[in-house]
């Protein structure tokens, strides 16, 4: 009901204007989604970021950017699930890129690649989950994470492969191979 | 900090964006040439196909609601306070504004032009570095001085104008310039003011002389210089001061 009442207000605020879209919101909340690996989380950690926004638009001091919005999720998103059981780096098997990858993740859905990339360490989790949104240039990424390239790469390259091998483990096709030409 | 290509490519964008800085795109480039091209075409097929199943991450309708209200950051206005009070536009307006008032300045002299003007304002020159002693000390009224100018130096209608005959004269001299050719200048006693006989200038085109008995003005550092024609000869009374402190001895005459 409060959230209700707020976004009413939100709505009626004539102050804001565009620049954080309806393109953008979705991807906050598959943002917080990879981040919590939980809907309920995710859409906790997405309503207070988007309310924050709100309030510091009401008080005129509205965010300056969408990276605002990740990087306050972000927060929200490791506070929510802080809680719970916390995956600890280098415990993953990793395996090289298979060609029928695509066809295998293909059968995946959602939800367990959600919470399969929830289930990372930090800062992993965070790199994953806004690398494979496919929103932000590699210096947005850099600037949210707070990180340098070398840094961000092997957390990118390890977390495919690890990936690759829980597919392997989980996923496995017996199928053609993938041909990435036809990409 | 130069970063290596292996590195670039671990975190080579997912689709093509705008703004991919110039090694990333030489990684990529040279990986799709090279030995690892497989393994490249193979990640890429990988990270587009996650990037897929993160696209259909399905979205509550509850949470869709929030999504009405689009505006959430404001649009940077600029000001127009803001913008004013930029130092690189206050700077440009500044600057405009000295050009115009020039630019302004220069019209508003001109417009006041008339045939001689240069050569007075040239002379109103000569008349802020002269001193007294320069000139040849001689006591006698300026209406007077014509016949010296005519016979001593043979320069026909160099006349002193009604307005200024009864002055006192504390000396005078005759000199060549080489802009004005020749000049006879009149130190006064009255208010230390200097009068200067010269040619009027002629007509470019057919060299006539085209007199005005009128007064007309120029200014110059601090000087103003009256100036009338008669008979193809200029005269200009000048004075430290402003064309008011003139006004009073060319309006005596007239009552």
């Amino acid at each position: 009901m409060l959230l209700a009442d707020e976004a009413g207000k939100f709505r009626a605020s004539e102050k804001l204007n565009v620049s954080v879209t309806t393109k953008n919101l979705p991807q906050l909340y598959r943002f917080c989604f990879l981040m919590t690996g939980d809907a309920t989380k995710a859409q906790e950690a997405f309503q207070n970021t988007v309310r924050e926004a709100a309030l510091r638009s009401a008080r005129d001091e509205p965010p300056p950017d969408r990276l605002w919005f990740f990087r306050d999720a972000r927060w929200r998103c490791l506070a929510v699930t802080e809680e719970g059981l916390q995956a600890e780096p280098g415990m993953m098997e990793e395996a090289d890129i298979s060609p029928v990858a695509p066809m295998q993740i293909a059968q995946l859905d959602p939800d367990q690649l959600g919470v399969w990339i929830s289930a990372a360490s930090e800062p992993q989790r965070s790199a994953l989950a806004l690398y494979y949104l496919d929103e932000f240039s590699l210096g947005e990424m850099l600037s949210l994470l707070e990180m340098k390239a070398p840094e961000f790469a092997i957390l990118i390259g390890s977390g495919r492969r690890q990936f690759q091998s829980w597919l392997d483990a989980t996923m496995p096709y017996d199928g053609e191979p993938f041909d990435a030409q036809e990409t | 900090m130069p970063r290596k290509p292996e590195t670039l490519l671990d975190c080579a964008p997912i689709t093509e964006k705008p703004g991919i800085d110039r090694a990333m795109r030489v990684a990529i480039q040279q990986a799709r040439r090279g030995k690892k091209a497989i393994g490249f075409s193979n990640q890429q097929a990988f990270d587009a196909a996650v990037a897929k199943l993160v696209h259909a991450i399905p979205v509550d309708a509850q949470v869709a609601e929030w999504f009405v209200n689009e505006n959430l950051i404001p649009v940077v206005r600029r000001r127009w306070k803001k913008i004013l009070l930029n130092p690189a536009v206050l700077a440009i307006a500044l600057a405009l504004a000295v050009i115009g008032g020039v630019f302004a300045y220069r019209i508003h002299e001109h417009l006041r032009d008339f045939p001689g003007a240069e050569k007075a304002r040239h002379l109103l020159a000569v008349a802020t570095s002269t001193r007294s002693v320069l000139l040849d000390p001689l006591k006698t009224d300026a209406g007077t001085l014509s016949d010296l100018f005519f016979l001593k130096h043979r320069l026909e209608h160099y006349d002193v104008p009604a307005e200024f005959a009864d002055f006192k004269v504390l000396g005078t001299r005759v000199f060549d310039d080489e802009e004005v050719l020749r000049v006879a200048q009149i130190w006064a006693v009255e208010k230390r003011m200097q009068f200067f006989l010269f040619p009027a200038e002629k007509n470019p085109k057919d060299g006539s002389v085209t007199d005005f008995s009128d007064w007309r003005f120029v200014e110059l550092e601090g000087w103003t210089g009256a100036v009338t024609q008669r008979n193809g000869v200029c005269f200009m009374a000048a004075i430290r001061g402003r064309e008011n402190d003139l006004q009073p001895y060319l309006e005596k005459k007239k009552q």
